[in-house]
Parts: structure tokens; sequence; C-alpha cells
């Protein structure tokens, strides 16, 4: 078919997009530009601050140790909202904004939305903690283009595994409060078929399912105190937390019962003590500000973080380091690779990504085949701690566990997984 | 009995809150049949005041448990709003009611910009108040004593606001306003004045709930359009214009709510608007409302 002036023009608007094509050299010489997307408003406003905490960490070791592969990065950030906007938004990074990848995204709902876009469109994208899971299916089960976060349900496996560890057999009615979309209900179906898994005798006495941001809980914390369960499962996470939190030591529903928490990290700081008995299992997911086993980098990101901020961070920071580490260490494995001939095409950078593993400020973790990022997870018992004015891990007591354990593996089904699979605990 | 008053006295003081939103609602529109969607808001700037001035006020050393006072004139405060809103709304007075809906909301959504540009758009809250208070233990049951004061204070307001519509002079001026505001107009009545009042009041009375309420949870841009959507089946429930009705609306919008999360959590919204389908239905004027002539 002869070329056409139309096939020709969308051919050069796609090649850069696309980076199929070698870039010229004069280009070679121009910083890397990196597109983030992160929530700086609403109930993730914060979350989205501190994972661009985390990346400005990343990027500035990045150009204090001369660049990638020998440029310099430069960011251009964009704010995540809906899925629309936020897919417009992207399009704007990748056309206008010509950067050679997008980094970010905290909402599930906008990474499954996006995700085809950005595959269709053949954008090379680093999900922070998005994933394109339908419930706990995947729906990319193997992207070219788009490299997502771990499952949505590692949390609420591990949380599951500590309740199991620490409590087996000292609980048996259990009650849930759990956000009512898909993450709180898979976490809370999870916990349940963890229980059967390990032939934990257990009743269910209660199901809550609070809308995310809601602020007024005072009827659910009534409904969970007549209900009486002897321990409570919460994927909460974002403002509402706190407000659980108080309201549920006001009401005097927080004593005498056993609590898990696998996503509470996100909120630490605001669980403030005088209201947050020490005692409960909490998950710091991929990052805990106060690990004593944390390796240098991690100490020296949380001692920034905090002399920048006079905050603690928490786990978007190393979601957003880990994203940035997985394409850094990919660029560099491709131009490798490349040899000095010419810089590596996007497609040739993803897939020098596969497979590669890195070491996050969390701990170690990697980028399956299949584009799903593994991480080591920390969780554990909580403890009062005069130094701060929230709960603690308790020093003695923290659990890490590496990712590979805590998700279901490439292609897998989860609950058949969570059946058959064995769990070290 | 413990789990029966603490399921009740949680439904109570939701109800309290919707009743103080739902009543300016009310207000309003019983006496300039406005169709006011932007009571959500000043709600929400209510919350946000309570906000500034509560932590402001433990700042300064005030005693958490002079919070309550300093939380109602905050956000009774924002009547100061009231006059200027109100001018702009009476463009609209007696135009289609479509029309009052659409600026109304165009409001709501330019007031949770102001919100956002002047607090921020992430949760605040204000420590230090709400368990200051303490509980109150009886009959097995331990209710928070900040929600019994919210309850009181709603109450009070309604009790007040009843006396103020019936014993007082500018009371009896406004009810005649309601009926007839050509016919006021003509006995020298300055309506104009009692629009501005009314409107100022429903304001406020927004306000001190969206206030009272920031001890015990967050305030949100959000918070704006959640609760306007409740406070709307208060008023269809109990029926447009009615005082009575608001009260009898927020109760029932309040308990329902919280049995239903003991009884069958996935329905908690649907049984709330189940009863607005069938007020509807049965009585479309609500439970105190007058039907059409």
């Amino acid at each position: 078919m002869p070329a056409t002036r139309r096939s020709l023009l969308a051919g050069a608007a796609a090649a850069p997009l696309a980076g199929l094509l070698p870039m010229p050299a004069i280009a070679q010489n121009r910083p890397l530009r990196v597109g983030i997307i992160a929530p700086r408003a609403g109930v993730a406003g914060t979350v989205g601050e501190v994972g661009l905490r985390g990346v400005e960490f990343a990027v500035e070791k990045i150009n204090a140790a001369g660049g990638v592969a020998g440029r310099r990065v430069e960011l251009v950030i964009e704010e995540e909202t809906s899925p629309r906007e936020t897919t417009e938004r992207a399009r704007r990074l990748a056309l206008q904004e010509r950067v050679d990848v997008i980094q970010g995204i905290v909402s599930s709902g906008v990474s499954l939305a996006l995700g085809p876009v950005l595959e269709e469109s053949r954008i090379l994208t680093v999900y922070w903690d998005g994933t394109t899971q339908d419930g706990v299916n995947e729906t990319m089960p193997r992207s070219r283009w788009v490299f997502r976060s771990t499952d949505n349900e590692c949390e609420a496996v591990m949380g599951s595994l500590m309740a199991i560890k620490h409590w087996r057999g000292q609980f048996v009615t259990v009650a849930g409060i759990n956000p009512d979309y898909s993450y709180g209900r898979n976490n809370w179906a999870a916990f349940i078929a963890f229980l059967k898994r390990f032939n934990i005798e257990h009743r269910i006495v209660a199901e809550q399912w609070p809308r995310v941001g809601g602020m007024d809980l005072t009827a659910n914390v009534a409904a969970l105190k007549a209900a009486n369960p002897d321990l409570v499962f919460s994927s909460m996470l974002f403002a509402d937390l706190p407000v659980l939190m108080r309201q549920g030591h006001a009401a005097g529903l927080l004593e005498g019962r056993k609590w898990v928490f696998p996503a509470a990290g996100f909120q630490h700081t605001s669980l403030k003590r005088e209201f947050t008995p020490a005692g409960m299992i909490f998950g710091h997911n991929t990052l805990y500000f106060a690990d004593p086993q944390a390796s240098p980098l991690a100490r020296e990101f949380v001692e920034w973080y905090h002399a920048k901020t006079n905050d603690w961070p928490h786990w978007e920071a190393d979601r957003a380091f880990f994203a940035m580490e997985v394409w850094r260490r990919g660029v560099e494995k491709a131009v490798q690779a490349k040899g000095a001939s010419a810089w590596p095409s996007n497609a040739e950078i993803a897939e020098a990504m596969r497979g590669i593993k890195v070491v996050s400020l969390g701990g170690p973790g990697r980028m399956r085949r299949d584009g799903i990022a593994e991480q080591t997870f920390t969780q554990g018992p909580t403890v009062h701690d005069p130094r701060y004015d929230f709960p603690i891990l308790d020093p003695a007591k923290i659990t890490k566990l590496d990712g590979r354990g805590l998700q279901k593996p490439e292609g897998g089904d989860f609950w058949k997984w969570i059946a058959e699979a064995q769990f070290d605990i | 009995m413990g789990a029966f008053i603490e399921v009740t006295t949680a439904g109570l003081f939701h109800a309290a809150v919707l009743f103080l939103v739902a009543a300016g609602l009310q207000l309003v529109f019983g006496v300039q049949r406005i169709l006011n969607l932007a009571c959500g808001s000043f709600y929400a700037l209510g919350a946000y005041c309570g906000v500034t001035a509560g932590s402001t006020a433990l700042g300064l050393g005030v005693p958490p448990l002079l919070a309550l006072p300093v939380l109602l004139l905050a956000g009774g405060a924002i009547a100061v709003l009231g006059p200027p809103v109100e001018r702009v709304l009476r463009l609209v007075q007696d135009r289609d009611e479509s029309l009052q809906l659409l600026l109304t909301f165009a409001l709501v959504l330019m007031l949770q910009d102001a919100v956002r540009m002047v607090w921020g758009s992430s949760p605040r809250q204000v420590d230090g108040i709400y368990l200051a208070y303490g509980q109150v233990q009886a009959l097995g049951a331990r209710v928070p004593v900040w929600n019994l004061l919210v309850l009181l204070a709603a109450l009070v307001v309604a009790l007040g606001l009843g006396a103020f519509l019936k014993r007082t002079n500018f009371g009896r001026l406004l009810r005649a306003t309601a009926e007839n505001r050509r016919m006021a107009a003509s006995l020298g009545v300055d309506t104009g004045r009692v629009y501005a009042v009314v409107f100022s009041l429903g304001v406020a009375l927004g306000g001190m709930g969206g206030a009272l309420v920031v001890p015990s949870s967050a305030a949100t841009p959000e918070m704006a359009v959640e609760l306007v959507v409740e406070a709307f089946a208060v008023v269809v429930i109990g029926g447009l214009g009615s005082m009575g009705g608001a009260l009898a609306g927020a109760v029932i919008v309040g308990l329902l709510r919280a049995v239903a999360l003991v009884v069958w959590p996935e329905l908690e919204l649907m049984a709330v608007y189940a009863v607005v389908v069938a007020v509807l239905l049965l009585r479309p004027a609500g439970l105190f409302g007058k039907p059409a002539a």
C-alpha cells in the first residue's frame, strides 16, 4: 500500500509516543522527562503528597549521581482525579509534554480504566499503587507497556496471617468494617477465606460497609458494638480511619477486642495515642518509618522526609520510589544492552524492566515478568512509645514478608491460591 | 438494653445534625419559596469555621469544655453570608424551580472551591474536644457526652425556633410574609428585610450543624453534597416548608439508618429512600406538609 500524507503524519505522531524508533542523537542530550500523576486533593490528597516526596527524594539522588544513564531527570506533575480526567491528563503528558515515562496513580478505580488506554497508546507507565484488577482478577494479564503495583489484597493476606499467628484460639465472633468498594469487599472476603483455610472456628456477627469519605460513623460504631465481636477486621485507610478510631474509642468499642487494620499505615500519624489503644495489628504495607532493620537508604529517606515535613512517611513514598527505581534500572539495563550506538526504545526499556530486581525503601522487591510488582510488606502488633503521639509497631514483634508469598502467582486464581498455597506463619 | 440505647442515640445524633440543616432549608423554602441546594454548603462552611475556631480556641488555652459555645458561635457566624447570597437568590425567587435549583447548585460548586482555596482539599479535624467531654454510662450503654450535647443543642434550637416563629412579633411578620407576600408588603412589612433575616437564619442553622460535627468527625469539601441529598430526603418525608416535618423527617432518617446498620447494613440507604418513595406515593405533600390546593 503506498504511503499517503495522512499515514505518514500519523506515523510521525505515533513514533515518539510509542518509542518504537530509536531517538535521534540530538534528543539524547535532553533530560529524561518523567510524567507523574498523583492525587493532590480529596481523601487521597495527602497520600499523593507523600508519594510526591518519594519521587522528589528519588530524583534528587538520581540527578546527584549523574542522572539515568547520564541523562538528568525532569518531572512533569499532573493531578489524579476521575478516570476520564486522568486519562486526558495522561494523554497530555504523552502528546504535549512528550514525557518518556508516566509514573503514579493511587486509585485502582482510575488505573483500571486508564490501563487499556495507556497500553493501546503504547505509553510506558509504572503505577505506584494502582492495579488493573477487576475485583481480584487481573484484566491485563501480560501488558506490554503498563507495569502495575502489587495486588490490592497483599495487605489483607498479611493481616489475616498476622491475626491467625497472634490470636489463633482467642476469638470466635468476628466483624468487619471495610470501605464500600471492591478493595474493602475483597479484603474482607480474603480475611474470611483465610480463616477457613486455617480451619479457624469463627462466626461473622457484623459486616459494615461505610462509604469512602463518609465522616459520621457513629451509627456504624453503635452497630459494631451491638454485635459484640471478639475480633474486628478493617481495611479502612483514608481520613475516615482516624474518625472511626476516635468515635469507637469514645463509645467504648475498642476496648476488650482484637483489631486488625492491615492498611492503618496510611493514616498512622493521625491515629493519636489518646484514642488509639496499643495491641492492635497494624499494616504498614511496603514502608514502615521506624523499622529497626531499615536500610541506610531508608533511614536517610525517613530523616529527609521528617526534616522537610515534620511528619513521618508512609508506604506511598516507597511505592513512588520503587516505580522510579524499576524504571531507572530498566533504562540502564537497556542502555547497556544496546551499547553506545543509540538510545534504547521504550519497547526495549519495557522489556528490560521485566524480572528486574531492586532495593526499595521498604526492602527488596522485583517487577515480575507479567508486569506486576512484588515488594516486602511490614506488619505487627502496636505499642505506645513516648517518642511518638501515635502507636508504632512493637519492635520485638515486627513481621516482614516477601511479596512473593502474599499474592497469587502469575496467571493464578486468587481464591484457589488461598485454598492451596503454603503459608508460613 | 445497652445496645438499644447506643444505636438509638447514634441515630438521633445524626438526626440532630440533619435537622439543623433541613430546618434551614425549610425556613427558606417556607418563606421565600426557594429550593436552596446551597444549604449543604453552609453546613460545610460551618464545619470548616468550626475547625478553625476550635483549633484557635484550644491553641489560646480555652478549656475544651468551652468548645461547644465556641463552635456554635463559629457556625452561626457564617450568617453574615446570608444577606449577600439572599440578594443573588432573590433574582430567581419567582422564577421556575429548575432555575432555582441550577443557581443554588452553582453556589454549591463555587462555595466548594472557596473552601478548597481557604482550607485546602485534605480533610481537616480538630483534636482535643470530642474526648474531653467524656462519656455517660448507664443501663449498660456508653454514650459520648458530646453526642448528647449535640442532641440537646438541636432540641434547644428546635424549641427556640418554634418560639421565635410563634411568639415574637418578627415571627408573626415572617409567617405573614410566608402566607401572602403581597398582602404583607401592602400592610407595610419590609419583606426584603424579612427575606434577608430568614435566609441568614437558614445559613446559621446549617453552619451550626456543620460546626457541631467536626469534633467527632472531620470537615471535607465533599460534605456539602453528601448532606444535601439526605436533607432533601428529610424534607420530602416531613413535608416541604414544615418545621415539624423537618424534625420528624430527620428523626426518621437518622433512626432508620442506625437500625438498618444493625439489622441489614446493605440496606442502609435503600431503607431511607424506600420511605421517601412510599411517602411520595401515599402522601406526596409529606407527613407534615400541606397538600396542594
